[in-house]
């Protein structure tokens, strides 16, 4: 069952590991027929299409249940949603049948709402966006495990546009490659000449392509 | 109206879940529709208060009135601290983020002497004035319950009112009162007065205190007639009647004791003599077999916890154990919930329920035998035998279990080098023990840790007449300790701070005069003493230098028998001559049986029909 949920600003600093431990425990609570992994220590097969960072806020997350017996949407949306806290309620829910691939194999981009608490840089950075744009590319500092790493964000760069203080961001988040919001507030306050304020990360939809190869929304392929 | 504030700076804390709130089966109730607003402080960190029993049933109890309204606040952790100050944030609750001095009340619970410097810094960071005889008509009332309660001399400047006893029904008596004085518009020592006539609360203004010229207590007594002469502790006699909440708020973070908490009953029919908690909880009063089957169902229900612990003082005494976790785990296996008994005592650990416990998880075992020599263990109360710590660990290693915990203390009155010896002794014969199981039978990578705390005498037991024993001897016992051990292979030995014991003995058994010492450590920066790294023991001693009080006089002293004791008039349910009797039966090594085996004469059984081994 895969099912769209919504990670509220209340709990925006959770980590993914607590949302999954909790996620877990209104399973347990929602009575529903969750399948359990084999093994000396068997836990319950859930997986998620991504994970959302710490300080950010989820609009559209996914997430994907195996469970034992077949179950409606409408019972487990139902179920779930009594079962989970407040902050974090279930919008939608779909069978997906066995075949279904790897929800997270197939996210290739994000929407991100990101939103300026400095109302100076925001102006400057709404401004700059199409010279940023222009730019044949545009070297960000890039936090991996090995250390910083530059690189080139424009080619994951598949929309951006800015009104008042957000800035509106579709940038290519896969398992091997992604632009994160921070690489991206980073360089455009740095082309804009500012300093980076503070930011308030919200993830709208994770964005899978469609049998055209558009970008859609995860839920909807 | 800080919330913006507060979100810029939980992006700067290490552990910003701690602050935001919003747990499942926590309760945001609207504050307009609520009479009365009640914060539930607990002086220590969000991991540890979150792991606390008391607080859950307390908790759900003001909320469940539909009149009053309970949110929690924690002791924010050093780098909040300095944000909150360097903003201008006051301390704020977790559900809908709202000052300290915006409630009502403002309710402290006192687990431990050595988080009292955090009571005051939670004062102060909620612009609470720290002195209750500098607070005003519109500042929160400040009450404070839990064990340490029962000695609440120490704080007598601080708080407004203390809770002596079973917290769960007095809770929502002295809220009524204090919502009823809001209404009325009285003067604020209307409202104490009136807090004084609820079973077992206590108005520290209302008495008065003089001392003899040796610094002893002269005279204790109330000056007004609304004040009682004994404040008696209040007792909850039937469980199964009690209230105890089965939709415990389920944190997102990693805590202390992350499951559920049964209580399956409260108090301990041993009679340990250095134990307080045993002797503050008296008498025993267990929950039904039927009741705790439905309770652990509705929790499994209500938390989705994986693990489920019984608790108490003493879970091995529970009448009928073995039932009690057959039937629980026939209900809950298939939810695949695990069941674990965390108070272990060496003699009751049943061989069937280890083996069944064994079908979930391999934990550590821990055993606490306390002293070393049968003659200590004897002096102490402590009922059990080398034989049965042997026989019990054996159990363990062959069922599979590697890794044991073996708890001591030291500095026990009457203690000598034998005693630390004895201690060696007992880890040695545990690890031969391990060895005696043939290797295919036995799980790999024997641990044995031996923890050593020091003893400190406590109130309302038989050695609160008692002295501790000085910090150079605890340091001695400790190296001829260390060194003993270091002879026995595969044992890993823990002691703990010995500052940090002298200062909870000075607290455990203070008077109103602890109270400066307390505002001065304070003032010198101490916090956090329970944390080694910020503990500040030079700036303790500065402080009781300061005041002009001499810490020795309260640890290191031993008081006569008619000596008046800041706790004496608080009505603990035990006499002062059954403490006599014990104390004079541990100066001669005597045992005295187990409740279960007949009455004792603690003094509980005045009232009637509380006691249930007395009848
Ligand atoms: S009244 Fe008797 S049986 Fe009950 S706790 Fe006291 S000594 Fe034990």
């Amino acid at each position: 069952m895969m099912a769209v949920f919504e990670k509220s600003e209340r709990l925006r600093h959770i980590g993914h590991l607590d949302i999954m431990r909790s996620t877990q425990r209104a399973l347990r609570r929602s009575g529903l027929p969750v399948s359990y992994s084999k093994g000396f220590n068997p836990h319950i097969l859930i997986t998620f299409a991504s994970a959302l960072s710490t300080g950010a806020v989820g609009k559209n997350e996914i997430m994907d249940v195996t469970l034992d017996s077949e179950v409606s949407p409408e019972t487990f949306l139902s179920a779930m949603n009594a079962a989970m806290p407040p902050d974090m309620q279930l919008k939608s829910a779909k069978a997906l049948d066995d075949k279904h691939p790897a929800l997270m194999a197939m996210v290739q981009a994000a929407e991100y709402d990101l939103k300026l608490l400095d109302a100076d840089t925001a102006a400057k950075c709404v401004a700059a966006i199409p010279a940023f744009l222009e730019q044949e590319s545009i070297m960000a500092m890039r936090k991996t495990k090995s250390g910083i790493k530059e690189c080139d964000i424009r080619p994951l760069l598949f929309e951006l546009r800015g009104e008042g203080e957000h800035i509106y961001a579709t940038m290519t988040l896969t398992e091997h490659m992604s632009c994160k919001p921070d690489m991206l507030v980073k360089a455009l306050c740095d082309f804009a000449g500012c300093e980076v304020p503070r930011v308030l990360v919200t993830r709208n939809a994770l964005l899978g392509h469609n049998e055209q190869g558009e970008l859609t929304r995860l839920e909807l392929l | 109206m800080f919330s913006e504030k507060i979100e810029a700076m939980l992006e700067k804390v290490q552990k910003a879940p701690r602050y935001t709130g919003g747990e499942m089966n926590t309760k945001l109730k609207s504050w307009d529709e609520t009479d009365l607003h009640f914060a539930f402080c607990f002086p220590d960190t969000y991991e540890v208060a979150m792991s606390h029993l008391g607080m859950k049933i307390l908790y759900a109890v003001i909320n469940q009135q539909p009149w009053s309204l309970c949110e929690r606040v924690c002791m924010p952790w050093v780098d909040m601290m300095a944000l909150m100050q360097e903003e201008n944030v006051p301390l704020f609750s977790l559900e809908n983020r709202r000052a300290l001095n915006e409630f009502d009340v403002v309710g402290f619970t006192l687990q431990y002497e050595m988080s009292y410097t955090n009571i005051l810094a939670m004062l102060k960071l909620g612009n609470i004035p720290l002195k209750n005889a500098d607070r005003g008509q519109d500042d929160p009332i400040v009450v404070a319950g839990g064990p340490c309660a029962f000695n609440p001399e120490p704080l007598a400047d601080f708080i407004d009112a203390f809770m002596v006893g079973d917290g769960e029904e007095q809770i929502v008596e002295l809220n009524a009162v204090i919502r009823d004085w809001k209404k009325s518009g009285e003067p604020r020592e209307a409202c104490l007065k009136k807090l004084a006539a609820v079973r077992g609360v206590y108005v520290p203004s209302l008495y008065d205190v003089s001392y003899n010229e040796d610094g002893t207590i002269a005279s204790f007594a109330p000056n007004c007639p609304e004040a009682p002469e004994k404040v008696v502790k209040a007792i909850v006699t039937d469980l199964d009647k009690a209230f105890f909440p089965t939709e415990i708020p389920v944190p997102y973070t990693e805590i202390i004791h992350d499951r559920i908490m049964l209580e399956i009953m409260r108090g301990c029919t041993r009679g340990c003599r250095f134990c307080e908690a045993g002797m503050l909880y008296r008498p025993v009063r267990e929950r039904s077999l039927e009741h705790l089957v439905e309770l652990a169902e509705k929790l499994e229900g209500a938390t989705g916890y994986e693990e489920i612990s019984l608790s108490s003082l003493s879970s091995g005494d529970y009448t009928c154990l073995p039932e009690l976790i057959r039937e629980l785990m026939k209900r809950l296996n298939e939810k695949r919930v695990s069941i674990s008994l965390p108070s272990l005592r060496i003699d009751s650990v049943l061989k069937e329920s280890l083996e069944e416990t064994q079908k979930t998880r391999k934990t550590s075992l821990t055993f606490a035998p306390e002293a070393g020599t049968q003659r200590l263990r004897d002096v102490i109360n402590k009922g059990v035998t080398e034989e049965d710590l042997i026989e019990k660990v054996n159990d363990a290693f062959q069922g599979g279990w590697s890794s044991v915990k073996l708890y001591f203390m030291m500095g026990l009155p009457t203690e000598t080098y034998d005693d630390l010896d004895g201690i060696a002794d007992l880890a040695r014969k545990v690890v031969s023990a391990y060895f005696a199981v043939p290797k295919e039978q036995r799980a790999k990578g024997l641990r044995v840790t031996c923890s050593a705390s020091v003893f400190v005498p406590k109130p309302f037991t038989p050695f609160q007449w008692e002295p501790q024993d000085t910090l150079d001897v605890v340091q001695g016992k400790q190296l001829h300790l260390r060194d003993a051990l270091r002879k026995v292979k595969g044992v890993n030995f823990n002691y703990h701070e010995s500052g940090l014991s002298f200062l909870e003995a000075c607290f455990a058994r203070g008077d109103r005069r602890m109270g400066q010492v307390l505002l001065s450590a304070f003032e010198k920066g101490c916090m956090l003493d329970g944390w080694t790294e910020y503990f500040k023991y030079d700036a303790w001693m500065d402080a009781f230098k300061e005041c002009g009080i001499d810490p020795a006089f309260y640890a290191y002293r031993r008081r006569e028998k008619d000596e008046i004791l800041p706790w004496d008039f608080i009505d603990s349910g035990i006499s002062k001559e059954f403490l006599w009797r014990e104390k004079c039966k541990a100066d001669r090594a005597e045992v005295t049986r187990d409740c279960r085996q007949g009455c004792n004469g603690c003094g509980l059984q005045r009232f009637k029909g509380v006691c249930s081994f007395c009848e």
